[in-house]
């Protein structure tokens, strides 16, 4: 499957809304696939129950109502075969784009791609972005409509503060009490210790994680040729650079850190993703597609 | 009430210059390259400069160019302080205060001071008032403020001191500072006679009301009036300015040691002279000091010079200094003059001549030409500026002067006939013997019929030529004119004894000592100098004085002005009666007052030190930063 069948994230970014971003990404990544090899259940009917006050009133069954005069609502039990997490990172650093899509942009657009991907599986799925904490959470769930809820979550997100992705992942792992699946999407531009060991919180609890590491190809090559400050977009510190001088050497620390991230994830069997900005969301599909195949 | 003037105000539009750094650290800002970038923390650290410290650095360049250009500006607006400055349309009071020696007696200046601090007091509550002190020169001390505690101050700050009484100069420089306005005048003097100076100019403006306060003088006054030194005996003279005999106490002081003392009794109004002997070296200066515990102070004492007065130098010009005579006459007789060195005669030949500056030919007094065959031609001009600027020329028609070149050597045609005509037994006869050259000759020992010239070269009639000695056969001997602004004497015949004997006769001395001094009179080096003429630097008192450095330097001393001792004074009436008056429309604008408030103080001179070291602390900081 070569890549131009795929869509470029530059025409994505020019489509309208986020659901019609994700509905495109996904239903071409789908119509390129022969078959669809998951399926599954979202909610099933479980009981009733007598109506006590508080309870929605969408839940009532007016059958049940107008056969016996008594109030009952009707109770369900999700039978999904998965409860996603989908974690994207909004600090500031990733607010960087060379070209038309910031790494905030495309990580949204793969979160709502995957999103739409999870609805159309009956996967219950949630969002969580954050910076330095929790700055935007939608829980869990396979509701129609959820979907809805999660893509203009993305809609509104803003870039936050520095990263602090430990934090987050330790405070989200202790309240994920179903295993399921989490899909991390950052640039993990912070202390990779500390991110690896947030992440290793949630495999320790069994949960299944897939790590989406989102860079621009201007941080993976390093072109500019002009001498100037560059300004870290999360401390503001400045490092006046010759970048003639200077990228031999940050390109063998970046293509370290990465690799160290791919190495020390997969001893934890956590999933590394990388991908860059100038390249299709369908690949992020795939990855995350077969994860889900490895679940049981 | 106190505020920042400016002379030149317009020089501020230079601050706008200030401009020009700061737009270019604005552009620098801009065109500077910074990248927002995620990854900075894989970035080499090495050449790295803290931004916030770069950006502090520029700021203190910024702002250290800025201050250079701005007090470079305003140093050339000429800014001065112009303390509680009136309006200069406010009606002032100028008060007059005499600080000359004749105000120096025990508590007059006291006195003085009381009577001024009181007009400043009961000057009309509108009225600006202004200060101006006054001796030999008037200064504004105070110029026209509201600000009475200043003029006060500097009253209580003066002091009497030892120049002269001119009162046409403060009467001047009071109608400066009252320019076109309403004012008023009042004077604190002693009122005395030898103040109005007949060449001065000076009044009060018309319609400007003048108050003389008078401060009494002493009853009398005791001055040592002159000094000289005659071999071992210093001739002093004391004056008694006072209506009652008085006796007085003499003193002989070398080198701060008193050498001798006597005692000198004078009659009424009347000068006494005392003789002080006592061993003194042949140089240095001495001083005659009397006792008058009641007269003006400074005139208590005199300076004198013990040094013999300095040679006056003259240069001769030769043709060739190893001949057979080469100006040896008249260097022996000038040598002889006044049984001393009188003159330093110089000897030079042409070759010699030609080469000295216009500054060495300047130091001579006179120039005596015996020769100028070996002159060239820098050496023609050399010795035409000299005359032309004033110089004193000596000029013989010998054999060994060239009459084809006299014209580039004189710069004016004396209408000399180049053949010599022969003359055996010629004699000189005076025109006028008054003339200062033949006053030794009035005496029978010393008449110029001895002379005997044999050749000499006849000189054409000119205007403008006086003729001052004439041949036996009637043709000019001897003649004086004026060459640009020097003076030409020209000696037909020569002084190296070879057309004529003259240089063998009796009469040759004092001739060629008289013709010195008359060619050199008044170019004598000065040793003794009277108030208000010191040489520049030198206080304003008597005293001595060096002048020059090494071989140089000169010692002078200086005494004060004998008219200011004596304490005749007018009445006020006669002293109101004697002030002119001026019309207002020749007034001097008030700018003149502003000018001399600002030269006083001089702040940009201070603008433009702080400006250099601004510009170094630029370029410190300015090379850290590289």
């Amino acid at each position: 499957m070569g890549e131009a069948r795929f869509l470029d994230p530059a025409i994505v970014a020019r489509l309208g809304t986020i659901d019609l971003k994700a509905r495109t990404i996904v239903e071409g990544f789908l119509t390129g696939l022969h078959r669809s090899p998951y399926k599954g259940f979202s909610v099933e009917f479980a009981e009733y129950r007598q109506y006590l006050p508080g309870d929605d009133l969408a839940t009532l069954d007016w059958k049940v109502y107008a056969r016996s005069d008594r109030h009952f609502v009707k109770k369900y039990e999700e039978e999904t075969n998965l409860t996603c997490h989908l974690l994207l990172d909004v600090s500031a650093s990733m607010g960087y784009g060379s070209g038309p899509v910031t790494k905030l942009q495309y990580g949204s657009y793969l979160a709502g791609a995957l999103a739409y991907l999870m609805n159309r599986q009956r996967d219950a799925f949630g969002l969580v972005a954050f910076d330095a904490g929790i700055t935007s959470l939608v829980p869990a769930s396979a509701r129609t409509g959820h979907l809805r809820a999660v893509l203009l979550a993305l809609e509104r997100l803003k870039l936050g503060a520095h990263t602090n992705v430990a934090k987050p992942l330790h405070d989200l792992a202790a309240a994920v009490r179903r295993r399921g699946l989490v899909v991390l999407v950052s640039d993990l531009l912070d202390d990779p210790q500390q991110v690896l060991d947030g992440l290793k919180h949630f495999r320790y609890r069994g949960t299944d994680v897939v790590v989406f590491q989102v860079l621009d190809p201007f941080e993976l090559k390093f072109p500019f040729e002009q001498a100037a400050r560059f300004r870290d977009m999360e401390t503001a510190d400045e490092v006046m650079a010759v970048p003639a001088a200077v990228r031999r050497d940050y390109l063998d620390r970046m293509q370290a850190m990465i690799a160290h991230y791919k190495r020390e994830l997969a001893l934890v069997g956590i999933d590394h993703c990388l991908l860059d900005t100038s390249q299709p969301l369908e690949l992020g599909l795939m990855a995350y597609l077969m994860t889900r195949r490895r679940m049981p | 009430m106190f505020g920042v003037s400016f002379l030149a105000p317009l020089f501020l539009i230079g601050a706008l210059a200030a401009a020009v750094p700061i737009l270019l650290h604005l552009f620098h800002r801009k065109t500077d390259v910074v990248i927002d970038f995620p990854s900075v923390r894989l970035l080499t650290r090495a050449p790295v400069q803290q931004h916030r410290r770069r950006q502090l650095r520029e700021l203190i360049l910024l702002a250290l160019r800025v201050a250079a250009l701005i007090l470079l500006a305003v140093s050339f607006a000429r800014p001065y302080v112009a303390g509680a400055a009136a309006p200069v349309s406010a009606p002032v009071t100028v008060v007059l205060l005499d600080t000359s020696m004749s105000l120096s007696a025990p508590g007059q200046f006291a006195s003085a001071q009381k009577a001024a601090s009181q007009a400043v007091q009961s000057a009309p509550a509108s009225d600006a008032v202004a200060l101006i002190t006054f001796a030999d020169s008037a200064t504004v001390t105070v110029p026209p403020t509201s600000d009475r505690g200043a003029v006060l101050a500097a009253i209580a700050a003066a002091a009497a001191g030892a120049g002269g009484t001119r009162y046409r100069t403060a009467l001047a420089s009071a109608s400066e500072v009252i320019g076109a306005r309403e004012a008023r005048v009042v004077i604190v003097t002693d009122l005395q006679q030898a103040g109005w100076e007949a060449n001065d100019d000076g009044g009060i403006p018309d319609g400007v009301d003048v108050r003389v306060v008078a401060v009494a003088g002493p009853r009398g006054n005791l001055a040592v009036t002159s000094a000289s030194r005659r071999d071992q005996v210093v001739i002093a003279t004391v004056q008694n300015y006072g209506a009652d005999e008085a006796r007085a106490a003499v003193q002989l002081m070398v080198e701060g040691k008193e050498v001798t003392q006597t005692t000198a009794v004078m009659a009424p109004f009347a000068a006494a002279e005392v003789e002080l002997r006592g061993g003194f070296g042949e140089a240095g200066t001495a001083r005659v000091v009397i006792e008058d515990a009641t007269g003006y102070q400074p005139d208590n004492a005199r300076f004198l010079p013990l040094d013999p007065p300095p040679a006056v130098p003259i240069a001769a010009l030769v043709a060739d200094p190893s001949g057979a005579t080469g100006g040896i006459y008249i260097e022996r007789a000038l040598s002889v003059a006044d049984e001393g060195p009188e003159f330093a005669v110089t000897v030079a030949d042409g070759r010699v001549l030609s080469e000295w500056t216009t500054a060495e030919m300047s130091r001579y007094a006179a120039l005596v030409i015996l020769g100028t065959r070996t002159l060239d031609r820098g050496g023609r001009a050399l010795v035409k500026a000299y005359l032309a600027g004033g110089g004193q020329v000596l000029l013989t028609l010998g054999p060994d002067v060239d009459p084809g070149t006299l014209g580039d050597v004189i710069g004016a045609d004396l209408g000399v006939v180049p053949a010599p005509v022969r003359a055996p037994g010629a004699t000189l006869v005076a025109s006028d013997s008054r003339h200062p050259i033949f006053r030794p000759f009035l005496i029978p020992s010393g008449a110029l019929g001895d002379v005997q010239v044999d050749q000499y070269r006849r000189l054409k009639d000119q205007e403008g030529r006086t003729v001052l000695a004439r041949l036996t056969g009637g043709d000019a001997a001897l003649t004086e004119q004026v060459v640009g602004q020097g003076r030409l004497l020209v000696f037909v015949s020569d002084l190296d004894n070879q057309w004529s004997r003259f240089p063998l006769q009796p009469s040759f001395v004092p001739f060629a000592v008289e013709t010195a001094r008359y060619l050199t009179h008044g170019r004598q080096l000065r040793q003794q100098l009277t108030l208000p003429e010191v040489p520049a630097g030198a206080a304003m008192a008597p005293g001595v004085v060096t002048t020059g450095e090494g071989a140089a330097a000169r010692r002078m001393v200086v005494n004060v002005d004998v008219r200011e001792s004596s304490p005749a004074a007018t009445t006020v009436e006669e002293f109101t009666n004697d002030i002119s008056r001026t019309n207002r429309s020749d007034q001097r604008a008030p700018v003149n007052v502003a000018r001399e408030v600002e030269e006083r103080q001089r702040w940009w001179q201070v603008g433009l030190l702080v400006m250099l070291v601004a510009l170094a602390g630029e370029a410190l900081v300015g090379r850290r930063a590289a």
